[in-house]
């Protein structure tokens, strides 16, 4: 009797949940893997071709190297973004002078949009009128100065750069939330104990830490595999494919091709793949609760 | 269990729905006015109008104006003006595919491209041919008499001769040089592949860099590979190989005679320093301040970048080199056709007809060539003053070719276009180039 009640109060407050999440996240999807198994012509018109469209991925040289390079990007962007950020938010939990300008320094970047940024980043490269290469020389150190986009091996690496320098600010935020939410008893008595605030670091906090980190880096994964903005922008995928991921060549496939269909086989191929990796992340990441 | 009774009917809605949403509408296109008496049919109503200007340019202001005289002439006319250039086309083709089109738009017809003839024979635009083919009532003569003949092969559509795309700007590739450098430095203008080397040579040894072409966007570095192949093969013969699967590139020996030519240009150092990480703006910019003698590029880069020119600037402009005993068209230009069609569902034809004519008269197309420094495709205007030598140019043309032989909305852009950066980047040459391009284009064209 209590819980038909209780059930009777909770659906009218699901149901707009249920609503936005119908409409914004289940529709598309399941309109996408319908799009999936269509061809479409780019006026509109669409004829089922079953499995098709996903037999192609695995021939598709194209699909293969943007998956590649996906994963290059949350790898490499990844090892850029989480030592740093943790680091980061190590010292602002420290109740250092001028915390507030620090954090707001460390947050500015992520109010900006990732257009500006982006075009901004591309000027700062400029091999010649840019910021990087010239400073570089006046370091004597020339030998370093690159084509940064224009080079097939650090074009990834750059524009991975700039995507975790503009969204690092969010990232120190969580991750100060969670080093505010450590047990001070538990830190003061490693204090106590004896432990240097390096060894509080190692031994205590960033075991404490482990679930968030397993939360931040599948958070991660799930972000740079569906990049899309960055790339797009600072390099369209090139040069010749070395920055292409999936977001921009499904772009391109859907929009300059007008393959709809293998566009959208492509993003639900992608989907999957990410469920698989998160949930192999997650296992590898998780470990028994702590107690203290 | 719970879970599932939750997903499962939210899942099934949603089944329904796409599958509600398949297929097309049924909206019926209308038919048009009759096409003597169109003129008189014309009736205020709101109407919305594609435009390649961006806001605050120039371009922009002067069709700003041409709308305000439209609502001025016939009231209750409300004109929207829409971006509707590059970026702007994913979505407002979306429109067109959920049946709310703009009434006038560019981009949707070219009858030299096969996929952009998709448009009009799927009945979404309006065959403007009867309503071309009366008097114009300011000149007396066709509508259709205003365009030059070269441009009609875009405008008509090769499956059934209907013409849905009318010509609003005329975008030539050429070869733009520094007149004032040339003139110090004694410099021919090129014409031919070799007065091209020696002015290459004559540049750097004054320390300037030959060539201008942005890295990052490798279809504009694709234009110096499809003028070769113009001059080398034959607009036709490339074509055919590149983008229609007819053939393999290993077959004609002028596509291994371009890509030499490139490796050529290359090899000596011909291109902006940096060029592979300058974006395209920045690469423009560096040609106008006197960083590099040359850029190959189309019409439009005077306009668009009229706020970085320095007032002292001397551009020249000349064909794209010919090849001596290249097996191409020597006398060809390569050519973009910036085209309006009016949208057959339109709920205001005789208005859209209307905003069509006006943009295409000698007056208006004579402002914009003036002005903002657009070529145009209408006979009686006058050549843009700010492109001096534009006039032999288009004199001399033996034919206008469509640019980029229609690689961009095909397969094959995802293999020509990154081979050719490779090889301009210095990662493999030119047989190189060809083996790579032929085993690619082998794939995706299944041949």
């Amino acid at each position: 009797m209590h819980r038909a009640a209780q059930r009777r109060i909770i659906i009218p407050f699901l149901l707009p949940a249920l609503l936005l999440l119908g409409v914004f996240f289940l529709y598309p999807l399941v309109r996408t893997v319908d799009i999936s198994f269509t061809e479409w012509t780019r006026t509109g018109s669409s004829s089922y071709v079953g499995i098709e469209n996903y037999t192609r991925l695995f021939d598709d040289p194209g699909y293969l190297n943007a998956l590649k390079n996906a994963f290059l990007f949350t790898l490499v962007g990844g090892c850029m973004l989480f030592p740093v950020a943790i680091a980061i938010a190590w010292s602002l939990n420290q109740r250092i002078h001028g915390e507030k300008f620090f954090r707001f320094v460390v947050f500015a970047p992520v109010v900006l949009s990732a257009a500006v940024v982006a075009l901004m980043w591309k000027f700062i490269y400029h091999p010649t009128l840019g910021l990087i290469n010239p400073a570089l020389e006046g370091l004597g150190l020339g030998a370093l100065a690159r084509t940064w986009l224009g080079d097939a091996s650090t074009a990834l690496p750059a524009v991975a750069f700039v995507t975790v320098w503009h969204g690092i600010g969010i990232w120190v935020v969580l991750l100060s939330a969670g080093f505010e939410r450590l047990p001070a008893d538990v830190l003061e008595a490693g204090r106590i104990d004896g432990a240097g605030e390096w060894r509080l670091f190692r031994s205590v906090m960033l075991p404490m830490l482990r679930d968030l980190f397993r939360i931040l880096v599948v958070l991660w994964i799930v972000q740079t595999m569906q990049a899309f903005a960055f790339v797009f922008i600072m390099t369209n995928g090139g040069p010749y494919g070395s920055t292409d991921i999936v977001g921009t060549l499904m772009y391109r496939v859907a929009f300059e091709r007008y393959e709809f269909g293998y566009a959208a086989a492509m993003g639900v191929a992608l989907i999957v793949i990410m469920l698989v990796v998160t949930q192999i992340v997650n296992k590898v990441m998780k470990r028994d609760e702590l107690q203290y | 269990m719970k879970t599932i009774r939750f997903v499962a009917p939210l899942a099934a809605g949603c089944l329904a729905l796409a599958a509600c949403s398949g297929g097309g509408d049924d909206d019926t296109a209308n038919t048009g006015p009759e096409a003597g008496n169109w003129h008189e049919e014309i009736e205020g109503s709101p109407l919305e109008v594609g435009v390649l200007s961006a806001e605050g340019t120039p371009g922009l202001a002067i069709l700003q104006e041409l709308a305000d005289g439209l609502e001025a002439d016939y009231d209750g006319t409300d004109v929207t003006l829409t971006f509707a250039n590059t970026d702007a086309r994913p979505g407002i083709e979306q429109r067109w595919r959920a049946g709310d089109p703009l009434d006038v738009d560019y981009g949707m017809f070219d009858g030299t491209n096969p996929s952009l003839t998709v448009w009009a024979d799927d009945g979404a635009l309006l065959d403007m041919t009867p309503y071309l083919e009366q008097n114009d009532p300011e000149t007396g003569a066709p509508w259709l008499d205003r365009f030059s003949p070269a441009v009609r092969k875009f405008m008509e559509n090769p499956s059934d001769g209907g013409i849905y795309g009318i010509p609003s700007e005329l975008s030539l590739h050429v070869l733009f040089y520094n007149a004032g450098l040339f003139t110090d430095l004694g410099i021919e203008p090129p014409s031919t592949w070799d007065d091209l080397l020696a002015a290459n040579t004559a540049l750097k040894a004054a320390g300037v860099d030959p060539i201008a072409v942005t890295g990052l966007i490798e279809p504009y570095m694709g234009m110096w590979s499809d003028h070769l192949w113009l001059r080398t093969v034959g607009y036709d013969a490339a074509r055919a190989v590149l983008t229609g699967g007819e053939g393999h590139i290993t077959e004609d020996p002028g596509f291994l005679e371009g890509l030499e030519m490139l490796q050529q240009l290359r090899d000596d150092g011909a291109f902006l320093t940096g060029f592979e990480g300058t974006d395209f703006t920045a690469s423009q910019a560096q040609f106008f301040q006197g960083d590099a003698g040359m850029i190959l590029m189309g019409t439009w880069l005077v306009s668009e970048m009229a706020d970085v020119i320095p007032p002292d600037f001397q551009l020249g402009v000349v064909p794209f080199p010919t090849v001596e005993g290249g097996a191409g068209d020597q006398g060809a230009v390569m050519a973009a056709l910036q085209e309006i069609s009016i949208a057959a569902e339109s709920e205001n034809i005789p208005l859209a007809l209307e905003w069509s004519r006006r943009l295409t008269s000698v007056e208006t197309q004579t402002r914009r060539a003036e002005e903002i420094g657009e070529v145009s495709a209408v006979v009686d205007v006058p050549s843009p003053p700010g492109i001096p030598g534009i006039d032999q140019v288009i004199a001399d043309a033996e034919s206008l070719e469509p640019r980029d032989y229609g690689i961009l909305q095909s397969p094959a852009n995802e293999v020509v276009y990154p081979e050719i950066a490779r090889l301009l980047f210095g990662e493999q040459d030119a047989q190189q180039t060809l083996e790579r391009l032929d085993e690619g284009l082998r794939r995706v064209h299944g041949n």
